[in-house]
């Protein structure tokens, strides 16, 4: 067997540790030497975390418990996004993990949804979706295996303290064989020849060498964008959010199976439950509204007792220009930055990790697997951008200078035209990279306004008692299934309560 | 009663049945310790033509130790793989009987019945691409399979048609040089023991007398002994089976002789075609109710695909069969014995059966009326049987276009054969029973041949799912193209019988 | 809402005419949606065989057929694969199956150690390791069960008569209320936004919200009237004309096409029950049609009947949807008859306009994403057969050199060199094939990775080398066990027959 890859990660934080954790538990034993640096003295960016349901497959991946990690990171789960105040003020919808309704005929169910809507019967589409109306009784089941029922149709993620998660995989990944070294980086090496990275040097006087590099060391990107110079292609103009406040507060009320983001007057709030608090953030943009007012508008708007003073990100949406060069990975904030509106950032850790284990290079780098990792995370960033864009263009807001401006900016073309499809027949395109899925756009379509004026013709096939008669079983089957469900609090107590904490309150009238 | 010991056997008369009784005890008893003779007269003639027989006799030829190469090329013999009834169910339609299974048997219940089900919902009614002989008798392929080492592919099973005169000819070298001996002559007294009534002398016309202790009646239809002496009496079965006659004639072979014999049904009766090496054997059974002897004479003549090579011959006869095959010390073999047409090759059969149930039954000395009858009644159930097996291919037919038809699909059957047939067309099924000579795949090819389609099955085969049975159907069908493909040209094989030394 | 679609016109011929006359009828007629067809002359010979993909038997579902049915009355024959001969003077044939290779090890792709494994000495090609390729060699049909399930997708194609299978569909069409004339083209009315009417000579013209030109190269509607361009990929394809002929039949039956490159293109044996067609595809300028046929003879190994021929040029509309016309076929995009690609397009294409079929007869926003997907389709399928020609081993012969030294498009190169690296393949939005077919051509063809994933390494080599060994034994006493592709074909999809028991 070949001598092992020297594989140095710089940073730690979820980005590092997903990462390490990865290398050293999911690949076979002796391929990889792993090194991680990181400075406590930094500190870590994460507060509360939401998720996506690929994290799981990566948790398996690796070889972690469920519980137990639940357990350790005081994680909920989460079975979709609420979004408040988004359409219009007052309006709320539901973004879940699942599809709504089951297809009729080979045609999505929504399309008879559609239809019945134009021909009068006026419902939310969201009460034929488990997961949604699970999440507005505050219930909870894990997906049935049994496949063609309704209660395997749907997935679930989780809500974590990122800081815990990290700390979780570090012990992790430290009992597999990780080397850690404390220390701050002051220099970075690169081989005349080549430009790669030969070594880093520690505030400590330690060289550390390495055959490949992972850079995690977030915003600052020490490796990537600082030694190697490789640019930054700025997504402000659509993403105009760039700094947030993020404070926890006391627990209070049921505890929601979801995250919530509530829009504001020049950006949005996030609402993360955990076992032991609750994260909250404001994420907002800095050309609508002062630091100050930002700040009290978040302490405002906490449902318990805030825990901490606010503190303080800044960020710039955009994107690294390719996330891998030369011999260095650029992973989480240092290869780019979405806003987590959608939970997308552990997502693209995470998509980055796979896509590396799968293109995992040996000492000497072929440019092919370089330029192929690049364009799938090239497709990975654009795919989650669109849809963010699409949250903000798509208001009905007119009552701030953000959404107005949102509402009127150019927007990419892809983007434009899918939103006339879907206004035309409910049409949405699939591709075959990236999130996000049809039911997802839907959910964000609808959510906001944006109804189909028309509907695919095939629905006609089916005689308008027939799905009318469809339509109400299913609602009446979602209810009565959710009926049966635990309460999401008394599941998560009896699953995986985090040791030492406050007992957690079981049914608390919502 | 003081017993005689046996010691002398006479067979009366040639031909197949003489010869083969002649051979069977000469291999079996010896002559040393019997004597064994035969008496023919060359002047009376022999009636075979072509003939055809059926797997059985592969087993005769066994016990006599007959090398098969040897006795192929000795009678100018090529192999049978069934029989092709052309015209049958109604003109124009085609069916073949084979030797042989059809597809494999499996969870305990005949194949047929996975076949009815596949064919009742939808699939296809040719049942002939399940069966491994059908399959090489449409490629006019031959080859012999054996029993040898574990293959999954379905063995061939086959018969002979030959030259019947040939054959005996060649079991009469075989006796005489066992020691049998053959007196030429013709019988013109017959005596018999005054208290005991068996037989003890025949006197021939040149004056020459032949004792013996056991009589072999093989002189033919006039039953000599059987019948003229002892009166035995006949069971007329031409209501059931009207041909009494067949006109018959070899001609020339136009083309590689083809591994089946055909009969194609004709406006009175049937018309026979045994392809030999040499030349073709062709002859038509009639009824001579519905048609005159010129006339089926002329028509066979005209029917024929070469060249006619004799002048064509009349036999007529009486279906049906001796009451009792075995009194006293006699035992009536072949045409002696009873007469069926020869529509399913049957004729060597019932001589064969005869010979080794004496065989088995074969008395030291004295003759034990239990023995007899017991002899008596399986000999009759053999005959009814196979009686009842050839009444079905003409009671089960579609055709009405002529009176002898007519007459044929209106006539009244035994009430054992309209039993079978009326199990059979509810649930595919003959419901044979052990001795039978033909077993469940022959009933079935000939009544579904014949238009007789069953409407249900055994529900053991319906406990396959749909996928499995056409699964297994596939593969079944494989082995059968797997190994009839590999089989040579039937005349290639018979190029080989007659390059192979004899053992 | 704006005034729905109710009366298609389908301009055209042949497959791409009645496939998609009986999709659109079959889908939406129960509405009242009318279709008519404007039948032009045939451009199918007696000669013509379809090559169908396994996803067909998905066409045939979607249109009420009965694929058993199709095969009966077509004389047809599965083709679990494609066999590919002569493409390279050092290498022996191989064959493109419609299927995996192996099963993963450790959740490694099998094709990583069979590089591994390689590049230590093995030398059991890649295509012995799917179930697939070995029943396409011995003739056999896979049925799957329980045994095959996580080792093999194998699943069969199809080579069909072409003009008793058209008879059929139109047949089907007719029965479902398709109305049909037919006639040679008169006169295409059109206004700036699309088509207005379509007689044909001698008739009355016939309006439509809706019109498809399944015409053919001739593109009577999409080409010559609404002038949309053809985006010619002819740089990459030398061959310029295509020869169709027939043989007598194969016996045995094979269960795959063979398709074989000699000096001046490749000739196709694509068998049939009852004959073989024969279909060339070759540079004119290099061979002439006669000099073509005879070749064919001699390449095939049969005396060939009549032969037909017509030119061959490779391309796309960049827009098949414009305005209120929708070209399928070979009006929309035109391939080499390799790959299958051909009666795909045309089940991609009408597929398609069944899921994006306009609501509206006045505003067809539908026509972006069908271009889009049309476009993405086309180029995936055009990449994989310009591998063939890329990838040649045939030295110093002009034509194969000249395919050789073509520099390939853009996707494609970069689909090259990543597998060159690494036997990565990358996949793009709208691919007909998939990981395993790519791998099978381009490792057949010769493209062996330099390098493999690293994760293979550290497997014991024992424990490998005993996979592959189970893997290979399991594959020689499945396909074994499996029926024949010919009884698979008599049982299930008999031909009349006339035999006379």
């Amino acid at each position: 067997m070949p001598a092992p890859l020297k594989v140095v990660i710089v940073g730690g934080g979820t980005s590092g540790w997903m990462s390490a954790a990865a290398l050293v538990a999911g690949l076979p034993p002796g391929l990889c030497e792993v090194r991680l640096v990181e400075s406590d003295e930094i500190g870590i960016v994460g507060v509360g975390e939401a998720t996506l349901p690929q994290i799981k497959d990566f948790n398996d991946h690796i070889g972690v418990d469920e519980a137990d990690f639940m357990r350790q990171t005081q994680a909920t789960f989460k079975l979709g996004i609420e979004f408040v105040d988004w359409g219009f003020k007052g309006s709320s919808y539901i973004h879940p993990f699942g599809v709504h309704g089951k297809p009729l005929g080979g045609v999505p169910f929504y399309q008879y949804w559609a239809k019945a809507r134009l021909n009068g019967r006026v419902d939310d589409l969201g009460d034929y979706s488990l997961p949604i109306v699970a999440s507005r009784q505050n219930r909870f089941a894990f997906p049935s295996t049994d496949e063609d029922g309704l209660s395997s149709n749907f997935a679930y993620a989780y809500h974590f303290d990122a800081h815990l998660y990290a700390r979780f995989l570090r012990g992790f990944a430290e009992a597999r064989g990780l080397r850690r070294t404390e220390g701050r980086i002051v220099d970075v090496t690169l081989k005349p020849e080549d430009g790669h990275i030969a070594s880093i040097r520690l505030e400590s006087g330690e060289v550390i060498a390495g055959d490949l590099f992972i850079d995690c060391s977030g915003f600052r990107s020490l490796l990537m964008g600082q030694a190697l110079g490789v640019g930054y292609e700025d997504w402000t103009p659509w993403l105009p959010c760039d700094r947030a406040y993020a404070v926890p507060c006391e627990r209070a009320g049921a505890l929601t199976p979801y995250t919530r983001s509530t829009a504001r007057e020049a950006g949005w709030q996030w609402r993360i439950p955990l076992q032991h608090r609750t994260g909250n953030g404001y994420v907002y943009s800095s050309r609508f509204i002062s630091d100050d007012e930002a700040a009290a508008t978040l302490l405002a708007n906490l449902d318990g007792k805030a825990l901490d003073d606010p503190r303080p990100l800044r960020f710039q949406a955009g994107r690294r220009e390719t996330s891998w060069s030369r011999n260095c990975i650029a992973i989480g904030l240092a290869s780019g930055f979405l806003e987590p509106l959608e939970s997308t950032s552990i997502y693209l850790i995470q998509v980055a990790i796979t896509n590396l284990l799968k293109l995992l290079p040996g000492r000497a780098i072929d440019p092919a697997l370089v330029s192929e990792f690049n364009r799938l995370i090239d497709v990975e960033y654009g795919r989650v951008r669109d849809f963010l864009i699409l949250h903000y263009h798509l208001n009905g807001r007119d009552d701030a200078p953000l959404w107005r401006y949102c509402r009127e900016m150019p927007v990419p073309d892809s983007l434009t035209s899918r939103m006339a499809l879907f206004e035309h027949r409910g049409h949405i395109a699939k591709y075959k990279d990236g999130l996000f899925q049809p039911p997802s756009w839907l959910a964000v379509f609808v959510g906001q306004g944006l109804l189909p004026a028309g509907y695919d013709p095939l629905v006609d096939n089916v005689l308008q008692e027939h799905i009318l008669r469809e339509l109400d079983q299913f609602r009446a089957d979602v209810a009565q299934t959710v009926e049966a469900m635990r309460d999401h609090g008394g599941f998560v107590a009896d699953f995986c309560a985090a040791p030492a904490n406050r007992p957690l309150s079981s049914r608390v009238a919502s | 009663m003081s017993a005689q010991r046996i010691r002398d056997i006479v067979i009366v008369g040639g031909g197949t049945a003489g010869w083969m009784a002649a051979a069977a005890l000469a291999k079996v008893m010896g002559t040393q310790a019997y004597t064994i003779t035969l008496v023919e007269s060359e002047a009376i003639g022999t009636v075979g033509v072509g003939e055809a027989t059926i797997p059985m006799i592969t087993m005769f030829n066994n016990v006599l130790g007959i090398d098969e190469n040897e006795f192929v090329r000795e009678t100018n013999a090529t192999f049978k793989l069934g029989i092709e009834f052309a015209g049958w169910r109604r003109e124009g339609h085609s069916y073949f009987h084979p030797f042989g299974q059809f597809g494999v048997d499996m969870d305990g219940v005949n194949f047929n019945h996975y076949w009815l089900r596949w064919m009742l919902s939808g699939g296809s009614n040719d049942y002939g691409r399940f069966n491994a002989e059908t399959e090489a008798a449409r490629q006019r392929r031959f080859g012999r399979t054996g029993h040898g080492p574990q293959t999954s592919l379905p063995n061939i099973n086959y018969a002979f048609q030959f030259d019947a005169s040939l054959y005996a000819a060649y079991l009469r070298r075989f006796s005489e040089k066992r020691g049998a001996r053959r007196i030429e002559g013709q019988i013109v007294k017959v005596d018999r023991n005054g208290q005991t009534g068996l037989i003890e002398r025949l006197t021939l016309k040149d004056g020459q007398t032949v004792q013996g202790q056991l009589f072999i009646d093989c002189s033919g239809f006039r039953g000599l002994l059987i019948e003229e002496t002892l009166q035995a009496g006949y069971e007329d079965w031409s209501h059931w089976l009207p041909v009494n006659r067949a006109a018959a004639v070899p001609c020339a072979k136009v083309e590689e002789p083809i591994p089946y014999t055909r009969s194609t049904a004709r406006e009175a009766g049937w018309q026979w075609r045994i392809p030999l090496q040499h030349r073709t054997g062709n002859g038509y059974v009639f009824c001579d109710s519905f048609i005159s002897e010129d006339e089926a004479t002329r028509l066979l003549m005209s029917r024929l695909d070469g060249e006619a090579q004799a002048e064509p011959r009349i036999l007529r006869f009486v279906t049906g069969r001796r009451r009792k095959s075995w009194v006293g010390n006699c035992i009536a073999l072949g045409l002696a014995s009873g007469f069926m047409e020869p529509l399913e090759s049957t004729s060597i059969h019932l001589v064969q059966v005869g010979i080794s149930k004496l065989l088995a039954m074969f008395p030291k000395g004295g003759f034990n009326p239990l023995i007899t009858d017991r002899y008596n009644a399986e000999m009759e159930a053999d005959y009814v049987n196979i009686r009842d097996f050839l009444i079905a291919h003409y009671k089960v037919t579609e055709r009405e276009d002529t009176p002898f038809w007519r007459y044929c699909k209106n006539m009244d059957i035994p009430d054992s054969l309209a039993t079978r047939l009326e199990i059979f067309r509810t649930r595919g099924e003959a419901m044979v029973v052990q001795h039978e000579l033909f077993k469940e795949q022959s009933w079935f090819a000939v009544l579904a041949g014949q238009g007789l389609m069953p409407v249900d099955y055994h529900p053991v085969a319906d406990l396959l799912s749909e996928d499995e049975l056409k699964l297994r159907l596939a593969k079944i069908r494989t082995g059968i193209q797997d190994r009839v493909s590999g089989l040579p040209t039937h005349q290639a094989f018979l190029d080989s019988c007659a390059r192979a030394p004899a053992a | 809402m704006s005034r729905p679609v109710r009366n298609v016109v389908i301009v055209g011929r042949d497959a791409a005419a009645w496939l998609t006359a009986l999709g659109l009828k079959r889908a939406f007629g129960r509405q009242g949606v009318n279709v008519t067809v404007l039948e032009l002359p045939s451009m199918v010979r007696s000669a013509d065989v379809l090559v169908g993909l396994p996803t067909l038997e998905g066409l045939h579902r979607l249109l009420g057929l009965d694929t058993d049915d199709m095969l009966a009355a077509t004389a047809g024959a599965y083709a679990l694969g494609q066999q590919f001969a002569n493409w390279s003077q050092a290498r022996p044939p191989f064959v493109h199956a419609y299927d995996t290779h192996g099963a993963p090890i450790h959740r490694i792709d099998f094709l990583q150690h069979w590089l591994k494994a390689r590049s230590e000495g093995m030398n059991v090609p890649l295509e012995e390791f799917s179930l697939g390729a070995a029943a396409a060699k011995h003739g056999r049909f896979v049925v799957h069960g329980d045994a095959t399930s996580g080792f093999s997708k194998a699943r069969a194609g199809y080579h069909l008569d072409a003009s008793a299978y058209i008879r059929l569909v139109r047949q089907k069409a007719i029965e479902l209320s398709v109305q049909r004339q037919a006639g040679t083209l008169g006169e295409v009315v059109r206004s700036d936004s699309g088509i207005v009417s379509v007689s044909l000579a001698g008739g009355e013209p016939l309006a439509a919200d809706l019109f498809v030109d399944a015409s053919g190269v001739d593109a009577v509607l999409i080409g010559k009237v609404l002038e949309q361009p053809l985006e010619s990929w002819s740089p990459w394809f030398g061959c310029d004309r295509v020869l169709v002929t027939s043989g007598p039949k194969l016996n045995p039956l094979p269960a795959m096409s063979r398709i074989s490159g000699f000096k001046a293109g490749w000739i196709g044996m694509f068998p049939l029950r009852d004959r073989t067609p024969v279909v060339a595809a070759y540079d004119s300028r290099r061979i002439s049609d006669a000099e073509m046929l005879q070749s064919a003879s001699v390449l095939c190994g049969m005396r060939l009947g009549d032969a037909f021929v017509a030119p061959c040029e490779p391309g796309m509309r960049s827009a098949p949807w414009t305005g209120n016309c929708v070209a399928i076929g070979e009006a929309a995009v035109v391939l080499e008859p390799l790959d299958a690609a051909s009666l795909h397009m045309i089940h991609v294409g009408l597929s398609h306009l069944i899921t994006l079929f306009p609501v509206s007869a006045e505003a067809m926003l539908e026509a972006e994403p069908f271009n889009t997907s049309m476009q993405n389709h086309a180029r995936n399928l055009r990449d994989f057969q310009i591998v063939h020609y890329r990838l040649n081993g045939r030295l110093d012969e002009p034509f194969w050199d000249r395919a050789r030294e073509t520099p390939p498009p853009p996707e494609l190169a970069a689909q090259l060199d990543l597998f060159a690296a690494r036997g990565a393949v990358a996949l793009y939005d709208d691919e007909t094939f998939q990981e395993e077919n790519w791998a099978s051509v381009l490792i057949g063809h010769g493209l062996i990775p330099r390098g493999y994933d690293p994760q293979v390494d550290t497997l014991a080599p024992d424990e490998l080398i005993a996979a592959f060994q189970r893997m290979l034994g399991f594959i020689a006493s499945t396909v074994r066990d499996m029926p024949s592709v010919e009884a698979q074909l008599e049982l299930f999809a008999p031909l009349p027959s006339n035999a006379s028991f």
